[in-house]
């Protein structure tokens, strides 16, 4: 039945719609049964991201230069006012865009191969990203400056072998800064396309080949287009993120005196006092035009019958047989291998040996130590951080998933009522993380009980932040998998609770711990919203990172990023075992 | 009658110094009862924080040291959102722009601690608002593998040979340590109109505006990413040349910049007593002590490496000095420099 619908989406798309909804309504009941629990989650959701949003929308409108109660549009008339908006709004919708692309190919490519076809490494792949993922965002950018800049190995080598005094690379440039960033996003979109690859149904790609379609072809004509909607909402994404991002455009634009929308905003921000009227403004704006952004990926995700390919038949997925290609998917996963993992990784690795950060050289290996991997091993202090740091990331990931999963069900079901879910659970994305956490720093303090200072102040604060990550994982997930088996499940008289349980949950579970996975993995290393909410006992380890970053202890700080990404691969190996056992939720990663 | 007032002035010189030797036990009894003080602070942690914490705990049992650390620009976010929300959790911070902004909203308890009785005037506020607890020269640094010592400027003419066009980086921090500083010490000892004429003249040499602090900037330096960075601390460049690191740092002539950063008491604080304690430790010979350990350099010339001879001929920006024209440096900086 999927099938039909996917060979020719034109024709039954819209009329199989209608009908669909309105059964829905019919089947799945009416009144409080159903509207209750929407209602909950919707409430639950509002708590969580109205708050901040008023506060932000407050603060755009104070004038921090001239302190008082009034409110004011000067943060919105001095952001327009600015005569390099034109060529800075340019800049960064072009870095946006071209970094989201480069994570896009990259990502989806391997995922492609290791997911869909019998290509050698595959589980280089999946070590590559969560290696990679373990690794503290502050370090990688770092570690890219340090080979690509003046004195890093590449431009050094250059001039080793020209002669010259020219640079052959530039990282303080557009090309420098997308190829960065893009990197930094390749395992976000690798795991996502994973999850939706993963559960294609093999059968459409295999009619393809028996009709004589080639493997692009195959690719491009049928394996694509089925994932589209979970492709669209993830570039969405990854632009909107990138869009915001302030630490490659701050740490590679400035020094390159290359303008972006967010390099002004962050200037604002480290000024004493900070300026916060000026990014809260940005964001307001953000949100307007995420709006428009996320209205039309709605009407794509509405149609969500069309891409359903998890159906009441066998849908266990099989390995597409590249043939003599074979090697080339391999080379892939290879060379992403060493881009995105190796050559970052081999820089902080040379940082954390080194007394003192220097130049890749020969003479250099003369005094190499492991001075910092014992200052960090025999500090007692650390391991406190770590232990919060695994506390926190563990709650949050946990509880961002639980609700995701229920809202993308909701949602995508279009469960009466549940209109505003979608928005509410995606909006945080565009609030920039100080923002949020100035915006929890004044809700903790006028809750009375002492949230202040805690631990579960940053919870709640990555709660917040990671729930839009959780519903890329999960909306897509919940798309493919088709009504009919829900509806069966209805007829042999399961109550909604029970289908969610024993229907879309156990489906849903590779992308819901890929997700999990993700957020924890994300949570444990975010710097912004930990340093601004850290209490005196609750620091994790990413602010103990910046402290000692920030001293000039570069060496211990890649020490510890170094001993902090190995125990998270263990961490997610450990994961990735324990559901390995678990038949339904087969080879999640 | 001048009899009377000299002795009565001496007297009081007399109570006061006995004062300094023992913090008035009133005082300590007051603070024990508080039993903790919280301690907002963008100190290095493992160097100075935690030894100041331990220091003060072991000579007073019985109170208890809360350190929040984090960045200048964070820590003084929360505590305006603290005071705004009707819930101050700090009781000392400290810090050259904090203090500023602090003061003009009315938000730094006036406390001079007895302490202080031996610091020279110009490291403590006439009104007794703060006492300066640590203080940092401003300087070029250069690293040594990429410039020789014959190449490297002495003057602030120097800095303007075209050879250095686009090889100069500063931190681009905000505040009296970053570049409006450098710009107040150019106004100061040349003069408005003069120095002008020089910033402009400097503004295209294209200095590059790193987006970091300055310890991270003389790490690239060192790194071989800048052959020379301005606005450094004199201090770090010692640090990390002790280490083996090839940096240097220059006196630079004629005079460099001296920052002053002052600690103080916030008003309305939790435990306003302890807090006092605090300060009053921090400014005596053993917090000194643990600063000049921690390689800070001391604010009470006494406890600095080498004495005052050591340290460079300087202009210092005074705190109030800071407070009044920090905005008009900044001004300077994004019409010229950014």
């Amino acid at each position: 039945m999927s099938a039909t619908q996917l060979a020719a989406p034109a024709e039954t798309g819209a009329e199989a719609r209608r009908p669909a909804r309105r059964k829905a309504a019919n089947w799945r009941g009416r009144g409080w049964r159903v509207r209750l629990p929407v209602f909950a989650v919707t409430t639950i959701l509002a708590l969580l991201v109205l708050p901040p949003l008023v506060i932000l929308v407050r603060t755009s409108l104070t004038d921090y230069s001239a302190p008082g109660d009034d409110l004011t549009l000067y943060n919105f008339t001095s952001l327009f006012a600015d005569p390099l908006l034109y060529v800075s709004a340019f800049n960064s919708v072009l870095f946006a865009a071209l970094s989201t692309l480069l994570s896009l190919i990259i990502g989806a490519v391997v995922a492609w191969i290791v997911e869909r076809s019998n290509a050698p490494f595959k589980r280089l792949a999946v070590l590559t990203t969560v290696i990679s993922l373990g690794t503290p965002a502050i370090l990688y950018v770092y570690a890219w400056v340090f080979l690509l800049g003046r004195a890093g190995p590449v431009n050094a080598t250059w001039r080793w072998l020209t002669g010259t005094r020219d640079n052959l690379v530039d990282i303080y440039s557009i090309p420098g800064m997308v190829l960065v960033e893009g990197f930094l996003w390749v395992p976000l979109v690798f795991l996502l396309c994973s999850a939706t690859f993963k559960r294609q149904n093999a059968d459409l790609e295999e009619a393809a080949r028996m009709s004589g379609a080639n493997v692009f072809d195959t690719v491009l004509r049928v394996s694509l287009p089925m994932a589209k909607p979970a492709l669209l909402g993830l570039a969405l994404f990854i632009f909107i993120r990138n869009i915001e991002a302030f630490d490659v455009p701050v740490l590679l634009g400035t020094p390159g005196g290359i303008k972006l929308l967010t390099s002004d905003v962050y200037l604002a921000m480290t000024r004493v006092p900070p300026d916060l009227g000026h990014s809260s403004a940005f964001a307001v704006i953000m949100i307007l035009l995420v709006s428009v952004l996320l209205y039309f990926y709605g009407r794509v995700s509405r149609s969500a019958d069309r891409y359903a390919s998890v159906t009441g038949k066998g849908f266990r997925p099989r390995p597409f047989d590249l043939g003599r290609y074979r090697w080339v998917g391999g080379a892939i996963i290879l060379l992403n291998f060493l881009l995105v993992l190796a050559a970052p990784l081999s820089a902080i690795l040379w940082n954390s040996v080194t007394p003192f950060v220097r130049p890749f050289s020969i003479a250099a290996l003369s005094n190499l130590s492991v001075g910092n991997y014992t200052q960090v091993l025999t500090d007692p202090y650390y391991l406190d951080m770590a232990l919060n740091t695994v506390i926190v990331a563990t709650a949050a990931a946990t509880v961002a998933v639980a609700l995701t999963a229920v809202v993308a069900w909701f949602s995508v079901r279009n469960f009466p009522g549940s209109q505003a879910l979608e928005h509410l659970v995606s909006l945080p994305i565009v609030l920039p993380g100080i923002v949020l956490g100035v915006a929890m720093i004044q809700i903790a303090l006028r809750t009375p009980f002492g949230l202040y200072g805690t631990l579960w102040l940053i919870v709640i604060a990555f709660v917040i932040r990671y729930m839009p990550y959780g519903m890329r994982y999960a909306q897509p997930g919940v798309m493919q998998i088709h009504r009919e088996l829900e509806e069966a499940a209805g007829i042999a008289g399961a109550g909604q609770a029970g289908i969610f349980r024993r229907v879309v949950f156990p489906l849903l579970s590779p992308a819901l711990l890929a997700a999990w996975l993700f957020i924890f993995l994300l949570a444990s290393k975010e710097l912004s919203i930990a340093i601004l909410l850290a209490g005196s006992n609750s620091k994790t380890i990413a602010v103990a990172m910046f402290d000692q970053w920030t001293n000039g202890q570069a060496g211990e700080v890649a020490a510890l990023g170094m001993i902090w990404t190995v125990l998270m691969s263990c961490l997610a190996a450990l994961m990735i075992w324990l559901t390995g056992k678990d038949k339904k939720s087969e080879g999640t990663l | 009658m001048k009899n009377v007032s000299t002795s009565l002035a001496l007297a009081m010189v007399l109570v006061s110094t006995t004062a300094a030797n023992a913090a008035d036990q009133a005082l300590i009894d007051a603070a024990m009862a508080e039993g903790q003080v919280v301690w907002y602070t963008s100190l290095i942690q493992d160097q100075a924080v935690r030894p100041m914490v331990a220091a003060f705990e072991a000579k007073y049992p019985g109170i208890t040291v809360e350190a929040v650390t984090g960045k200048s620009t964070d820590l003084l976010l929360r505590i305006t959102d603290e005071v705004k929300a009707n819930s101050l959790r700090a009781d000392v911070h400290h810090g050259g722009g904090a203090a500023q902004t602090l003061i003009a909203q009315g938000m730094v308890a006036e406390f001079v601690p007895d302490s202080a009785a031996a610091y020279p005037d110009d490291l403590k506020d006439p009104a007794g608002l703060w006492t300066a607890h640590v203080v940092n020269f401003l300087v070029p640094a250069y690293n040594t593998d990429l410039v020789d010592e014959a190449d490297a400027p002495k003057s602030y003419d120097d800095l303007l040979d075209p050879k250095w066009q686009g090889q100069i980086a500063w931190a681009a921090s905000m505040t009296q340590g970053g570049p409006p500083g450098f710009i107040g010490t150019v106004l100061g000892t040349m003069g408005q109109e003069e120095g002008m004429a020089y910033l402009t003249k400097l503004s295209e040499q294209r200095i590059i505006n790193v987006p970091a602090n300055q310890r991270v900037t003389l790490d690239q330096v060192i790194a071989g990413e800048y052959p020379i960075a301005l606005c450094t601390f004199s201090h770090h460049a010692e640090i990390s040349a002790a280490q083996g690191a090839p940096v240097k740092w220059i006196a630079l002539e004629p005079m460099v910049t001296n920052t002053v950063d002052p600690i103080f008491l916030l008003a309305g604080g939790p435990n306003p007593n302890a807090g006092k304690l605090f300060i009053d430790f921090v400014i005596s010979d053993e917090g000194q002590q643990v600063l000049a350990d921690a390689e800070y350099i001391p604010a009470n010339p006494a406890f600095r490496v080498g004495g005052v001879d050591a340290s460079p001929a300087a202009f210092t920006l005074s705190p109030s000095e800071v407070g009044s024209h920090l905005n008009d440096w900044i001004k300077v900086y994004d019409e010229l420099f950014k």
